[in-house]
């Protein structure tokens, strides 16, 4: 029998009858096999060899040649000298038990990108890692680089975002793994999979399903499905090995750090051109009866903005006023006189638009991050202000899970987006006291008399809620 | 190709329809020229300032999906390169380096010692040997929205002919990639374009296809294994009826789906089928079914999705020509001089190998009944060739003969499995070499002299 990779699934040559996990291709006459049953496969083809023949079910398999495999052995050390948690290494050592099959859950910021770089050094074979977004890969790029660099004939690789570089280890995305798992479902030994709660969806589903690696590891913090779909994951990834709880470690890593918000003025034009822009959607919005606070109010507005002209005018001139609050002229101003008094610090911007951070980094000569940042530059960037070689940041991205954000005394956020979540993220994330100097600050600066002040308000509530829960 | 976010379809009950436009409505030819010319005018100017002024056309137009798929269709046939004095990476690297050194760098200097951004800037250029402000607009040259737009259609901006090594390429999507017949753009083309566009992607979640095809099947199935889909065939009469053997077929069926689907129906091969749709308007007769999976609602339904000849689409890609090569051409005149009772006939059997079709170029048939099929092999290397002989042998099909050149570098002598069914050309076939060989290997398929 000869196991061969076929676009996603595993071609059985000359295979005998009773293979198992196979079904008969009459459009190519020959078994085929999804691929993730490859190591059941060759478990089964293996055995027929050396095992007594009683048992009338054992396979007739003369020899197997496999072709399927194209993932290398690697011998790697991660270069992180940090020791492991107890927690950590009681799942990675839950894991292994577990044939290096199966899923750890443990609550969000407790290491999870830690224990997945053990894990690929444990494994000792080629990995390839998928997370949901292109924000994550590139953490995970970073983390992985700074742990596996130097010991990779090639750099970690990243496919996903603009990039097609295939590697030992890689990095992707969700969306960019299912649309070329068939081409590289044979490179890889492991297959980590972050957030894999999110992993039971028909389309992702193919991406284990279409891998021949033996090793499979699952990181989340919440494993269960309200829709029962995380039984899917069992037959793809393996069980839950390890499972940490949320109450052990929450609170452990907050930091704590003052909070100054501060009120720019809107030019006379900046005004002008707000209040016609405003005035424009708050009629439209009037002359219809939403409840435009609140989701479902929101939901239909969107709706009308689809198939109404004025609706659509409406939703353009919120999108403009916006924007005229967002870029204030005089947040400029504001951020200047703040640079001054803290240009000897660790500082890093916020603003939640490209455009806006790359007019800060022209303007102020700050280095850059946004989500169009190469996945290289962006942790070179990282890699330098962690050694102090870079002493300020400029960053329309949430920063966020993960070992490689350094830490920053000052935080300045010029525009937020109106997620409490992400807010709460921010805050925890950047913002360390450093030994011997004042607690850690952060400033929001905001634009008077807009809709932004709302958002701020709302925003603080949800921290404070969270704060008290 | 449209992005999912700009498909425009009705369902109605279990079926699937795309929203087609009329390319006669003025309207919608009002909008094609408009974007026509924007893109033509900013020829040189950044994707950015492109990417505004289309937004600005849909400001008030409900229409905005149309506006936005047509712009998409366009924003296909451009080429965007990074246009600047020195490595923008370079030079922000410079840059923030410098600034580390001199924070804080102001706006409004309070003390004399502050720093100015133009002393930063002026370091950096004077340093890079560039102009100040080759420097600053160079320092982000390279993200998207400031690329410039360098060619559009088969138009290039002057500024991009003839330019430096610091410039590199980006080319969009794969849609420009194959290979079509190069037409210039123009509100018919745009609009044209946009229907079948529509109509591919509602194939995005597709299953399954079913096509029915009466001509160029050559045309067609090597479409089918150049976007990789498998296949099962089944010849058909004129009415569309499965018949039991290719002698008596008008036409073919065909289901097409990918490797994964014996196992369970996968959207994966979607997008195969959606570039492989345009091979259909190539054929004359030709109908089309698809399973479009559907995610709407609680639980996931499967619409169906029909076109066929009537529905107006044409097709950008390339049709294979009856002749294709000069070899079969030349071939076809010397025997129309020669003297043999052999009929050369230019053959359109689809001979199912499996994992492939093959359509021999002739088939060579004698009064007697006695027939044998001719395929032409231009280009190939051992391994092709010994894959080739393999699947033949597997086939049972013992009256093919290969005609295959020895042009290339790699020959009868390299090649070990050579076989006496093949038969070596260098510059042409010769007539009587094919007949002998037919002489060798034809078999007996008809009674003398029986129409088939």
């Amino acid at each position: 029998m000869r196991i061969a990779f076929d676009d996603g699934t595993l071609l059985l040559e000359d295979a005998p009858e009773n293979v198992p996990y196979a079904d008969w291709d009459d459009r190519v006459d020959e078994y085929r096999a999804r691929a993730h049953h490859y190591r059941a496969l060759r478990e089964w083809a293996t055995s027929a060899d050396g095992q007594a023949t009683l048992d009338e079910a054992a396979p007739t398999v003369d020899s197997v040649e496999d072709t399927a495999r194209a993932y290398s052995d690697l011998d790697l050390t991660p270069a992180v000298a940090i020791e492991p948690r107890d927690y950590q290494q009681a799942a990675l050592a839950a894991w292994t038990d577990h044939d290096r099959r199966g899923s750890v859950v443990l609550p969000t910021g407790s290491g999870k990108t830690f224990l997945a770089v053990q894990a690929i050094a444990n494994a000792g074979v080629s990995a390839l890692v998928v997370v949901p977004t292109i924000d994550l890969m590139n953490q995970w790029h970073a983390t992985l680089t700074n742990a596996f660099g130097d010991q990779l004939l090639d750099s970690v690789g990243v496919l996903g975002g603009g990039n097609h570089n295939v590697t030992d280890i890689t990095v992707t995305t969700y969306d960019s793994a299912y649309r070329y798992i068939n081409e590289y479902g044979d490179q890889f030994g492991l297959l980590v999979v972050d957030e894999v709660h999110h992993l039971p969806a028909p389309t992702y589903q193919q991406i284990p399903e279409m891998t021949i690696a033996p090793y499979r590891l699952g990181l989340t913090a919440t494993y269960e499905r309200a829709d029962g779909q995380h039984e899917v994951l069992e037959e793809l990834i393996g069980p839950v090995v390890y499972e940490e709880n949320v109450d052990e470690l929450a609170g452990e890593y907050l930091s704590e750090y003052e909070t100054l918000h501060l009120q720019v003025d809107l030019t006379p034009d900046e005004r002008e051109q707000y209040d016609e822009e405003y005035q424009l959607y708050r009629d439209y919005v009037d002359s219809h009866d939403f409840d435009i606070w609140n989701e479902q109010g929101y939901a239909e507005f969107l709706k009308r903005t689809s198939y109404d002209s004025h609706g659509r005018r409406a939703l353009i001139a919120k999108q403009r006023a916006e924007e005229i609050a967002r870029t204030a002229a005089k947040k400029l101003d504001t951020l200047d006189n703040l640079l001054k008094r803290h240009y000897d610090d660790r500082t890093i911007i916020f603003t939640a638009n490209n455009d806006f951070a790359y007019d800060i980094s022209q303007e102020f000569v700050v280095p850059c991050i946004t989500h169009q940042t190469q996945t290289d530059e962006r942790t070179a960037i990282l890699e330098r202000f962690r050694t102090g070689e870079y002493s300020m940041l400029v960053t329309s991205q949430v920063l966020d899970e993960g070992i490689d954000v350094p830490a920053a005394n000052v935080g300045i956020i010029l525009s937020g987006s109106a997620s409490k979540r992400q807010y709460a993220q921010r805050l925890g994330r950047i913002l360390r006291p450093t030994e011997d100097r004042e607690p850690a600050r952060l400033y929001e600066i905001i634009a008077e008399e807009t809709m932004e002040r709302y958002v701020s308000e709302r925003r603080r509530q949800g921290v404070t809620a969270n704060a008290d829960g | 190709m449209l992005t999912a976010d700009l498909a425009r379809s009705r369902r109605r009950g279990e079926t699937v329809t795309p929203l087609f436009i009329d390319p006669d409505d003025d309207q919608y030819r009002d909008t094609a020229a408009t974007l026509i010319d924007l893109f033509e005018d900013h020829l040189g100017e950044s994707k950015g300032e492109l990417e505004e002024r289309i937004d600005q056309l849909t400001i008030s137009d409900t229409d905005y999906k149309v506006v936005q798929g047509l712009a998409k269709l366009l924003t296909d046939e451009c080429e965007f390169a990074t246009v600047a004095a020195a490595d923008p990476r370079e030079i922000r690297q410079q840059l923030y380096e410098k600034a580390n050194e001199s924070y804080p760098v102001v706006r409004q200097p309070t003390l004399g010692e502050d720093t100015r951004q133009l002393e930063v800037y002026s370091a950096v250029a004077d340093r890079l040997g560039i102009s100040l402000e080759a420097c600053y607009r160079g320092m982000y040259a390279d993200l998207e929205d400031n690329k410039r737009l360098v060619r559009f259609g088969d138009h290039s901006s002057d500024a991009h002919e003839g330019a430096g090594a610091s410039q590199t390429t980006t080319r969009l999507t794969g849609d420009s990639e194959e290979s079509y017949a190069e037409d210039a753009i123009s509100v018919d083309w745009l609009l044209t374009r946009y229907n079948l566009a529509l109509a591919q992607a509602v194939l995005y979640d597709a299953t399954r296809m079913r096509i029915r095809v009466w001509d160029h099947f050559n045309t067609v199935f090597s479409y089918v294994k150049l976007f990789g889909l498998m296949h099962r065939i089944y010849p058909i009469d004129g009415d569309g009826t499965r018949v039991p053997n290719t002698d008596v077929a008008d036409g073919y069926e065909a289901i097409l789906d990918g490797p994964a689907s014996l196992f369970s129906q996968s959207r994966k091969y979607g997008i195969r089928m959606a570039n492989f749709l345009p091979a259909l308007p190539l054929c004359n007769r030709w109908e089309m079914h698809a399973e479009v999976l559907d995610e709407e609602g609680p639980t996931e339904t499967t619409l169906s999705f029909e076109l066929d000849h009537t529905d107006g689409l044409s097709s950008h890609y390339t049709a294979r020509s009856d002749f294709d090569s000069d070899v079969e051409r030349t071939l076809a005149q010397k025997w129309d001089r020669s003297t043999t009772d052999w009929e050369l006939i230019h053959e359109d059997d689809v001979l199912d190998l499996g994992a492939e079709v093959m359509i021999p170029d002739f088939a060579l048939e004698h009064p007697d009944g006695r027939r044998a099929i001719l395929e032409i092999v231009g280009f190939w290397t051992p391994e092709y060739l010994d894959e080739k002989l393999a699947k033949i042998r597997d086939a049972d099909l013992d009256h093919l003969l290969l005609a295959v050149s020895e042009r290339l570098e790699c020959s009868a002598d390299d090649f070990d499995g050579a076989s006496d069914r093949v038969l070596w050309f260098k510059s042409g076939i010769h007539v009587y070499d094919v007949v002998e060989l037919a002489e060798t290997h034809a078999l007996k398929e008809r009674h003398p002299d029986q129409k088939r």
